[in-house]
């Protein structure tokens, strides 16, 4: 892994050598001037821990997306290099870590790679220190639908919770149409995130499907090491269908304990995070046809593009791409096109009145283009979809997408009820 | 609270077969890392923080012993001995300038390698989940015991923790090494008075400790996904085990960890949501009733 | 002969010192980051130094601080993100209703002794942590208190604006640091130092004992909650982690780094595991193996706190100086 940080990383690190050498001299002198020809930006993220792999894989992502920027010319005379930080996962060392990327590294731009609760602390940071800032890896709608939220120069390039809730309900509601599923049961992990995913997509799964009946939820803890309590009370309660909102490693865990007891035949398993690279190549038995959102891969959206950035990601890491890593490079994608309209300047209200509404033609985008979408601040035309896992490479197919249209509407009717609009 | 789904749990054999069965799964791996816990209070007084991270390196060690060899038993042992090995050269060179000194030095010294094998594990390893893979010899349809269904592998897994319980409390209480063992807890001048080497005796008992981590760890890597930091959660949970069951006392432990084991599985079905909760609310009972918990011998 | 100052009166002078100097800090180096880190150092300060007050003054391990710092982050931030209360008013609140815990929960744990104390304190940290991760309606579970801490202006201070909250936060630290000194320096504050040397003689001379630690405990927990209160202040949020066993860890690892028996100590640890934290984290990310040996180094060879280790020294060497007066003392007698 160590060689991934090679290269620009690796100059990042020595200038944050000097830089730390000279303040330890001197104070906290300001090291990179307003207008300084490398523009620098800041990454908080989590690089040590059990979600590591989140930190790394969207550094990864943002340099090779920085690379490509670089070779091509960069914006305005200028050049990017990316300084990135461990917060360690905790959100007070998130909010300390973005504060000094601006203030004491000269980060003019942020992109804020940090799990759900460490974006918002530097949501606040945003708001004391106004620089652009783009959170890619937190799913929590509330971060940009709620206006109390809401901070002028703060974006969000990620999935959003309640986009896959509705095009979740949406899919699975045709299929418990068409096998009579009506016992459900879900199995989701205990914190914020988990629950909210869970709670919207059972309630459109309703909306579509009335017929629909909630038996039994259990909630395993975050990071828990065992499921088989969990397991066996699905044994005892026999749904027809599961949904899950585990993700990463504990979904890893929990199908292959799973596995021990055949369980994952007696019913259809839904999964919000199935889909996504590192989780598939872990499990080391892969039932076949289980049901997950769009996390990433490498052959959906089918566009040359895709692929590109697929095989270049695995020739750097050796992994195939996260859905972090697809969202960390559509938002240097972002950055680099308002960066190119401004002529380099990095005002962070000059970058904010370019990316409200900007549209990039994405390899990633459903159609062509992926949108910011100027009332709240957050990416609509992404991948929203539901496959089925088959036990060969990649793990899964027959993506059938929603439409967005639909996935606003229902949005839209969300947001009126939570008071959001 | 759903106590009636709990009572009717309990009135049917298929759905109490399998929780108690449950429950022993989820104890017995605690017990492996409680054990050695409590073995090593009992007679070195110091509490190993770092546990869980031998734990850990056990996983990893069966994990890549596995990829290499393709053994089962190679892995189990890899695992257990690598970290027995680890353990007694982290007792020698560390853990032993810091015996008898204050408890926040040694608190200090495991935290320490807490840190460093963590940050070692996803240097070596990478950050990204790891499974090592289940043998073929349990790829087998559960096991099904009066209408209860239990997977051969935790059989197998029930089994060997409950032969290492047995094989522990024989060796400590029928043994001369015990013997010794057990005297060195009380009263190590003495011990060393009359001649018995007391250095290796720590160094010994730190290792068997070690090994019980690095066992759990390698029986663990089939079924638990391996990542840096995965020592953590298991570090609380075996400690609430060894406080419960009384610092020291092997038996103790064991009560204890069924007794944790049940609560999170007849918990899961009865109060899903208090499970956590009702394990601190326990060790705080047991400490402010008996605070050398369960079979532990009464602080002196 | 020099006039004598009473000990009161050189500590209220040591701590204008110390404002004073704190205060111009900014004006000298006028850079954000050195606030931003000093503020840091104030609010983890806090928390060490009085962790301090029962680890090192009583003797009392205490595993489960960080549940009292949290407490008054949360207080404070629930307070005024309800936009009922001034910060004045929220603070003495959080203060106040931390105490109450600290009450509650220490009538329980100082009836334990030494190791067994050390574990109730983390069975209730965890249990207060397990608490705010559930209670999601009242706290965010684990996201936190969201969307920032609102800081209305009060008799003309407007914290909103970063320089005053610097000086707002500095002036808060050197008055609870004034509290702790002349805890540290009172009748009271020597009775903890009996106690933690021998708590049977205590009892004998009719010390409460109970009493005494509760009293300490509490004491000791409010001052957390200030610490808390400047974190949440700072980050304009409160977060579970707070109240997570490893920031009681990292207080402990800043008491011994700086060492114990100085009354200064925890603060030199706070600054220095900080510092250390900060660059370490910047020049690499194997932040975890070279603060772990770091550790190894200050437990294995130092074997003490660096305050600790250089008092001694100083201590030794005027030791040293004062010997060879001492030894011709003597011999001028003969003579």
């Amino acid at each position: 892994m160590a060689h991934v940080t090679d290269g620009l990383h690796r100059r990042g690190v020595l200038k944050g050598a000097a830089a730390g050498t000279a303040a330890a001299l001197a104070g906290f002198p300001h090291i990179a001037g307003a207008q300084a020809k490398v523009i620098r930006i800041g990454m908080p993220t989590i690089l040590s821990g059990r979600v590591a792999i989140l930190g790394t894989s969207s550094r990864a992502a943002a340099q090779l997306a920085i690379k490509q920027f670089n070779e091509a010319g960069g914006a305005g005379g200028r050049t990017v290099e990316l300084v990135d930080r461990d917060s360690k996962g905790r959100p007070d060392e998130a909010a300390k870590v973005t504060r000094d990327l601006i203030n004491n590294d000269g980060c003019e731009v942020i992109i804020d790679a940090e799990a759900s609760s460490g974006s918002f602390a530097v949501q606040e940071v945003i708001r004391d220190l106004p620089v652009l800032c783009v959170h890619t890896c937190s799913e929590t709608s509330s971060l940009t639908a709620d206006p109390k939220i809401h901070v002028k120069t703060a974006f969000r390039c990620a999935r959003q919770g309640i986009h896959d809730a509705v095009a979740g309900g949406k899919y699975a509601s045709g299929i418990s149409k068409t096998k009579g599923l009506k016992r459900w049961m879900t199995c989701s992990p205990d914190y914020a995130y988990g629950r909210d995913n869970t709670a919207e997509f059972m309630e459109f799964a309703k909306k579509f499907d009335p017929a629909i009946e909630v038996v039994d939820q259990v909630w395993p803890k975050l990071f828990a090491p065992d499921y088989t309590e969990n397991l066996t009370k699905i044994l005892q309660v026999k749904p027809q269908a599961i949904y899950s909102a585990l993700w990463g490693g504990d979904l890893v865990t929990f199908i292959e304990q799973g596995n021990l007891y055949r369980l994952f035949s007696n019913f259809d398993f839904f999964s919000g995070g199935l889909g996504d690279g590192p989780v598939l190549t872990a499990i080391k038995q892969l039932p076949p046809g289980m049901n997950t959102a769009y996390r990433y891969n490498r052959f959906y959206p089918d566009k040359p593009g895709n692929l590109a950035f697929a095989e270049a990601y695995n020739k750097l890491t050796n992994q195939e791409p996260t859905n972090w890593a697809w969202q960390n490079s559509l938002a240097c994608q972002f950055i680099f096109e308002a960066l190119k309209r401004t002529g380099g300047k990095t005002d962070g209200a000059a970058l904010a009145a370019e990316l409200k509404g900007m549209k990039v033609q994405s390899p990633f985008a459903v159609e062509d283009a992926i949108t910011m979408r100027d009332t709240d601040h957050t990416i609509i035309g992404y991948p929203v979809a539901w496959g089925r896992t088959v036990t060969k490479l990649p793990y899964v197919e027959g993506f059938s997408p929603v439409a967005w249209s639909e996935i606003i509407e229902f949005e839209t009717q969300w947001k009126a009820s939570k008071g959001y609009v | 609270m759903d106590l009636q789904a709990l009572a009717g749990c309990l009135a049917s054999t298929s759905c109490a077969v399998t929780q108690a069965s449950t429950g022993l799964i989820v104890g017995m791996l605690l017990f492996l890392v409680a054990s050695g816990l409590s073995l090593i209070f009992g007679v070195l007084g110091v509490i190993n923080f770092a546990h869980g991270a031998f734990y850990m390196l056990g996983a990893y060690f069966a994990f890549t012993a596995y990829a290499v060899t393709g053994s089962f038993a190679l892995a189990i042992a890899a695992g257990a001995l690598g970290v027995a090995v680890f353990g007694m050269v982290f007792e020698r060179l560390f853990m032993s300038r810091v015996y008898g000194r204050d408890i926040l030095m040694q608190l200090l010294v495991c935290y320490a390698f807490i840190l460093i094998l963590d940050d070692a594990v996803r240097t070596i390893w990478g950050a990204e989940y790891r499974m090592m893979g289940m043998p073929d010899a349990f790829a087998l349809p559960p096991v099904e015991i009066a209408g209860g269904f239990i997977p051969g592998y935790y059989l197998f897994m029930i089994g060997t923790s409950f032969a290492v319980a047995v094989l522990l409390w024989l060796g400590i209480n029928k043994t001369r090494f015990g013997k010794v063992v057990r005297a060195a807890a009380i009263n190590p001048q003495m011990v060393a008075a009359l001649g018995t080497n007391t250095t290796a005796l720590y160094a010994g008992v730190f290792g068997v400790g070690s090994l019980l981590a690095g066992m759990a760890g390698a029986l663990a890597a089939p079924i638990r996904t391996l990542t840096p930091g995965m020592g953590l959660s298991i570090l609380i949970e075996s400690f609430i085990v060894t406080v419960i069951g009384g610092m020291g006392s092997i038996v103790g432990a064991f009560i204890a960890a069924v007794l944790i084991g049940f609560t999170r599985s007849f918990g899961s079905i009865g109060f899903p949501l208090f499970v956590d909760g009702l394990m601190f609310g326990m060790m705080a009972l047991v400490l402010v009733v008996k605070p050398s918990g369960l079979l532990g011998r009464p602080a002196t | 002969m020099m006039p004598r100052i009473a000990p009161a009166y050189r500590d209220v002078i040591l701590a204008g010192a110390g404002l004073l100097a704190l205060l111009l800090l900014p004006v000298l180096f006028p850079h954000p980051a050195l606030r931003d880190f000093v503020v840091y150092v104030i609010a983890y300060g806090l928390l060490a130094m009085s962790l301090n007050l029962l680890v090192g003054f009583t003797g009392l391990v205490s595993f489960g601080h960080a549940a009292y710092f949290a407490s008054g982050a949360y207080v404070f931030g629930l307070l005024m993100q309800s936009g009922q209360v001034s910060v004045p008013v929220a603070m003495l609140a959080a203060v106040g209703g931390t105490a109450l815990l600290a009450l509650a929960i220490g009538a329980i744990c100082v009836r334990l002794q030494e190791i067994y104390f050390a574990f109730i304190t983390l069975a209730f940290q965890m249990f207060i942590h397990s608490v705010i991760l559930t209670w999601v309606g009242l706290t965010g579970g684990d996201q936190g208190l969201r969307g920032g801490i609102p800081r209305p202006p009060f008799l003309g201070i407007d914290l909103n604006d970063a320089r005053t909250l610097y000086a707002f936060c500095v002036v808060v630290f050197v008055a609870c640091m004034l509290v702790m000194r002349q805890i540290a320096q009172s009748p009271f504050g020597y009775t903890l130092r009996m106690i933690r040397d021998n708590p049977q003689r205590a009892n004998f001379v009719g010390v409460n004992v109970p009493r005494v630690k509760l009293a300490i405990f509490v004491i000791a927990s409010s001052i957390a909650s200030v610490g808390g209160i400047v974190l949440a202040l700072f980050v304009s949020g409160a977060y579970p982690d707070f109240a997570f066993w490893t920031t009681s860890g990292e207080a402990i690892f800043m008491i011994m780094l700086g060492g114990t028996q100085l009354f200064i100590g925890p603060l030199v640890g706070t600054v220095m595991l900080q510092a250390l934290n900060h660059y370490v984290t910047i020049l690499t990310e194997h932040h975890g193996i070279v603060l772990g040996s770091v550790i190894l180094v200050f437990v294995l060879g130092l074997r003490r706190g660096l305050a600790d280790y250089i008092h001694d020294w100083a201590m030794s060497r005027r030791i040293r100086r004062a010997a060879p007066d001492q030894r011709e003392a003597p011999r001028d007698k003969l003579a």
